[in-house]
């Protein structure tokens, strides 16, 4: 169990340092996301939305950035060689776990920018922060998830075809977009708030058990050889 | 890597593939010619319930003995589990699309009579274009692949994680959107409103329905298996040339 957690941090320690050397993955998150934003507010315009098209674009941004932005996970070990010295040296759910903690982090951070500009550009009133920053962490968790197993599997698997992130990743997150979408929505609304989103956030909850569970289980059959 | 013997009983998979023909044609005969009560607005298209409805027990039987065929094949590493579970995915699109062509035709000319509605969100239609979309991205992944034993691992990784999110997608959809479905909240449970003589035919055609998918998947996983032999023996014919 020790060599466990300290393998897990390692690679967790390890990314962190290479992501703050180079910065790329988490510039291109973040500028994929404002660059999608500004399209999006430019071609809505001045036009009011109501706080469901809010919620569905914020929403259908965050999906596509994590799909565009965390591919790089496990590429960049394949591109560096390092690949084998991690199936070598540590046990497959470390190195899941490492590479899930560093994709959520860079995911809170989307978020933070995201979140901001979008208030900004779209001029969203939101009426319960502590619920919009729950539903966007609990959200993230499912996402990183789903997105850490998917780009493993392709990495390993297909030689890294970009575009095939999210042909696997969109079907599979249609629950988590579902009641994100409906949390944001009760957030951003004076009159719904905490108790009208208990069920989405209870979903997300599941889902993002369920799918990290099964993202362990599964992870050992891709990672070793 | 294991290699399957024979893996069919010729004379048995001969006798339920006649018994099925036999049975689909009755099936097909009572949905059309047997009296059924006439209700307003759903006047015959209710005959549509004996052909729509079994295509969406199909799918998920489909779905299952997919899911059941890559969780093996992760097990076991047999080749066969993983043309199996293709197999099964492919006949199951099949039967989706089916299902999906006559549910949105029955619905737009029952439930959005009047409007100009083909699609209104009901949360099964949902539900099979998801399951849809992910055989797509299931079989995209295959083809991306050209390891066999690589491919029919990623793709039984993809089928299964797909299989863990469904039980969610089925509680989440018909929270969101309503059903116009018997059965869903507050319509009538599906044995409430039909006639029995409409269950007498209905039953029997589920059953037949899921044979059909016995008999198509079967023979496309012995076809399948036949391909692949014969792509072995070009192999070492090649090798023992060289």
């Amino acid at each position: 169990m020790k060599a466990w957690l300290r393998g897990f941090w390692a690679v967790f320690e390890k990314d962190i340092k290479l992501e703050l050397r180079a910065r790329y993955a988490i510039n291109m998150l973040l500028l994929f996301a404002l660059g999608a934003l500004v399209v999006m507010a430019f071609a809505v315009g001045p036009t009011p939305l109501s706080a469901r098209v809010q919620a569905a674009l914020l929403w259908t941004v965050l999906l596509f950035a994590a799909a565009v932005g965390l591919g790089r996970a496990f590429i960049s070990e394949e591109e560096r060689g390092t690949m084998l010295l991690l199936q070598l040296n540590l046990r497959p759910g470390a190195v899941y776990a490492g590479k899930l903690l560093v994709n959520f982090v860079l995911l809170l951070a989307l978020n933070l920018v995201a979140v901001g500009a979008f208030a900004v550009l779209l001029r969203v009133q939101v009426a319960w922060p502590g619920l919009l920053a729950l539903t966007l962490v609990l959200g993230s968790i499912g996402l990183a998830g789903a997105t850490t197993l998917l780009s493993a599997l392709i990495a390993r698997a297909a030689g890294g075809r970009g575009a095939l992130l999210s042909v696997l990743l969109f079907p599979v997150l249609v629950p988590l977009l579902l009641s994100a979408v409906e949390a944001t929505r009760s957030a951003l609304l004076v009159a719904e708030g905490w108790a009208a989103a208990t069920d989405e956030l209870l979903t997300l909850v599941g889902f993002g058990g369920a799918v990290i569970t099964a993202a362990v289980l599964l992870f050992d059959y891709i990672w070793l050889d | 890597m294991a290699e399957s013997a024979s893996i069919v009983n010729l004379r048995r998979y001969r006798l339920i593939r006649n018994a099925v023909f036999v049975w689909l044609t009755l099936v097909v005969l009572g949905a059309f010619l047997l009296r059924i009560p006439r209700i307003h607005i759903l006047e015959h298209t209710a005959r549509n319930l004996y052909f729509h409805v079994p295509m969406w027990f199909t799918l998920m039987a489909a779905a299952l003995v997919s899911a059941y065929h890559s969780l093996r094949y992760l097990q076991s590493g047999d080749p066969i589990r993983d043309l199996r579970a293709r197999e099964a995915a492919r006949v199951g699109i099949v039967f989706g699309l089916l299902g999906l062509a006559t549910g949105i035709v029955w619905a737009r000319f029952t439930w959005y009579l009047g409007t100009s509605l083909w699609w209104n969100f009901d949360p099964k239609q949902s539900f099979v274009v998801i399951q849809l979309l992910i055989y797509g991205a299931y079989f995209v992944l295959r083809s991306a692949v050209e390891d066999p034993e690589k491919r029919g691992r990623v793709a039984a990784v993809y089928n299964l994680f797909a299989f863990v999110t469904m039980p969610f997608l089925l509680y989440v959809l018909p929270r969101q959107m309503e059903s116009l479905h018997p059965g869903a909240e507050g319509n009538p449970a599906f044995s409430d409103i039909t006639h029995p003589i409409m269950r007498l035919v209905f039953y029997p055609a589920v059953l037949g329905f899921i044979g059909l998918f016995w008999v198509l998947y079967t023979q496309r996983v012995r076809l399948a298996l036949l391909e692949r032999r014969l792509e072995m023996r070009k192999a070492t014919m090649l090798e023992a040339k060289s």
